[in-house]
C-alpha cells in the first residue's frame, strides 16, 4: 500500500489508526501541515487529496492508499514559492502562520474549482479555516489577486 | 486526540461487507466518509475494534435518478442534484464546510444521525426510503420514521449496512423553503427549519432545536431546548423566525 505525497511515492507503513496528518508530520516529517483542533473544525490541517481540499486529521492514512496528496511543501517545489504564496506575502496574509498551510490548500482548491471568487463569496468559502491573528481581509485580498478578480 | 487501535478491512463489494459485519458482530463499525466517526474515535468516545471501510465498495456509489447510494458524497450531490427535490441543493451548502463535504457521505450522515445535522431533517421532511442489507436476513426497506429512532440511534443492527436511499418524486410547482442559523457557515446549526408544500399540503420540520428533527403543525408545537451554545428561549425565538421564513419561501400556511 502506497501513497503519493508531493510527487514522491511512499509506503503506508503505519498502524491503521494513524491519521493522514500524523503520517505526513511524524512519518514523512512534512511538518508544514499543522494540527490545531484535531476534530475537523479549525482547518489548519487542510491538504489536497487527489486535488480536493480535505481535513487530513479526519482521514486515516490507510484510507488514502493509492491517492495523491499535496501539502504546503509541494506548493513550493525547489523552494520557489507559488503565485498564491507570493500573494500571501505581498498582502501580509499571515502573521503567526499557524493557519497558513490550511488556508493555502483551501485557496488552491478554490482557485482550481472555477467557483466565482469575490469579496462577497470568499468569506463563506473560507469559513472552514480559522485564523486567530491576521484577520481574513488580507487573506481574501491575496486570493483575489491570484484569481485575477477585483483587487 | 489519537484513536485507539483497530483492525482495518476494506471490502470491495456489498457481499464482502455484510460477511465482515456478520463475522465481527458488535466489534465491527462501518467507516463511510469518516467526518463524524473519526473525531469520535480521536476523542475515544468511539473505540471500535474493527473498522470496515466502505470506500472500495463501488456499488454504494450508485446514482440513478432519485436513488442515491450511501457512499455518494455531499460534494457530488452539491455538484449534481438532478432528479432530487430542489430543497436538497439549497440545504447542501449548510452540510459542514466544503472540505468536509468532499469526504462526508449521505449514508454516513444518516447512519450517524446527529440530530443537529441537515440530512436527518431532510429525510423526515421528504420521507426518504432506506434500503438496508445484511448477510443473514437479506434486504429490508423502511421509511425515515422507522429508520431514525433517536439522537445517534437508528434501526440499523450491527450486521447491517445502509446501501441506498430513495427520494420522492418532486411534483412540478411544489414549494419549499430551507433556513438555518449557525455561528459560522458550515458549523452545526443552532436552529433550523425546512418546509415543503406538495399538493397544497404544508409540511414543516424543525431541527437542531435540542432533540430530534420534529414535524411541527402549529406555532405552539415549536419546541426548543437550551445548552452550552444557546438558551432555550433564544432557540425558540430563532426557530419561530426560521419557520416563518420557510413557510413564506415555500408558499405554505398553517
Amino acid at each position: 500500500m502506497v501513497i503519493t505525497v508531493n510527487g514522491s511515492v511512499h509506503p503506508i507503513d503505519v498502524e491503521p489508526r494513524v491519521t493522514l496528518a500524523d503520517f505526513l508530520r511524524d512519518r514523512l516529517r512534512l511538518t508544514g501541515t499543522h494540527l490545531g483542533c484535531e476534530h475537523g473544525v479549525c482547518g489548519a490541517c487542510t491538504v489536497l487529496l487527489d486535488g480536493e481540499a480535505v481535513r487530513s486529521c479526519l482521514i486515516f492514512a490507510i484510507q488514502a492508499a493509492g491517492c495523491a496528496v499535496t501539502t504546503v511543501e509541494g506548493m513550493a517545489p525547489k523552494g520557489r514559492p507559488s503565485r498564491l504564496q507570493v500573494a500571501f506575502e505581498t498582502h501580509r496574509a499571515f502573521q503567526c502562520g499557524f493557519c497558513t498551510p490550511g488556508f493555502l490548500a483551501t485557496a488552491e482548491a478554490l482557485l482550481r474549482s472555477g467557483e466565482p471568487l469575490s469579496r462577497e463569496t470568499l468569506p463563506r468559502l473560507l469559513a472552514g479555516n480559522i485564523c486567530r491573528c491576521t484577520g481574513y481581509q488580507p487573506i481574501i485580498e491575496a486570493i483575489l489577486e491570484v484569481a485575477g478578480g477585483e483587487c | 486526540m489519537k484513536s485507539a487501535p483497530f483492525e482495518y478491512h476494506r471490502p470491495v463489494s456489498i457481499e464482502e461487507t455484510v460477511d465482515l459485519l456478520a463475522e465481527h458482530g458488535d466489534d465491527g463499525k462501518l467507516l463511510a466518509g469518516g467526518q463524524s466517526l473519526i473525531p469520535l474515535m480521536a476523542m475515544r468516545l468511539a473505540q471500535p475494534a474493527v473498522i470496515v471501510d466502505l470506500a472500495g465498495v463501488a456499488a454504494l456509489r450508485r446514482r440513478e435518478g432519485p436513488v442515491v447510494g450511501a457512499m455518494v458524497t455531499n460534494a457530488q450531490l452539491e455538484r449534481d442534484s438532478a432528479g432530487l427535490p430542489p430543497i436538497v441543493a439549497a440545504a447542501l451548502p449548510h452540510v459542514g464546510h466544503f472540505q468536509i463535504r468532499n469526504r462526508g457521505t449521505i449514508g454516513g450522515s444518516l447512519a450517524h444521525l446527529d440530530p443537529a445535522a441537515e440530512w436527518p431533517a431532510l429525510a423526515l421532511l421528504l420521507g426518504l426510503r432506506f434500503r438496508i442489507r445484511s448477510r443473514d436476513r437479506g434486504e429490508r426497506e423502511m421509511g425515515a420514521g422507522e429508520f431514525m429512532i433517536g439522537p445517534l440511534t437508528t434501526d440499523l443492527r450491527a450486521d447491517e449496512v445502509l446501501t441506498e436511499v430513495t427520494f420522492p418524486v418532486w411534483p412540478v410547482g411544489a414549494g419549499w423553503g430551507f433556513a438555518e442559523v449557525a455561528r459560522r457557515p458550515g458549523d452545526f446549526a443552532l436552529a433550523g427549519a425546512a418546509c415543503t408544500v406538495v399538493g397544497g399540503r404544508t409540511r414543516v420540520v424543525t431541527f437542531a432545536t435540542g432533540g430530534m428533527p420534529q414535524v411541527v403543525e402549529d406555532w405552539d408545537g415549536i419546541e426548543a431546548g437550551g445548552d452550552l451554545h444557546a438558551s432555550a428561549a433564544y432557540r425558540r425565538s430563532v426557530t419561530r423566525r426560521l419557520v416563518k421564513q420557510v413557510l413564506a419561501d415555500a408558499g405554505g400556511s398553517w
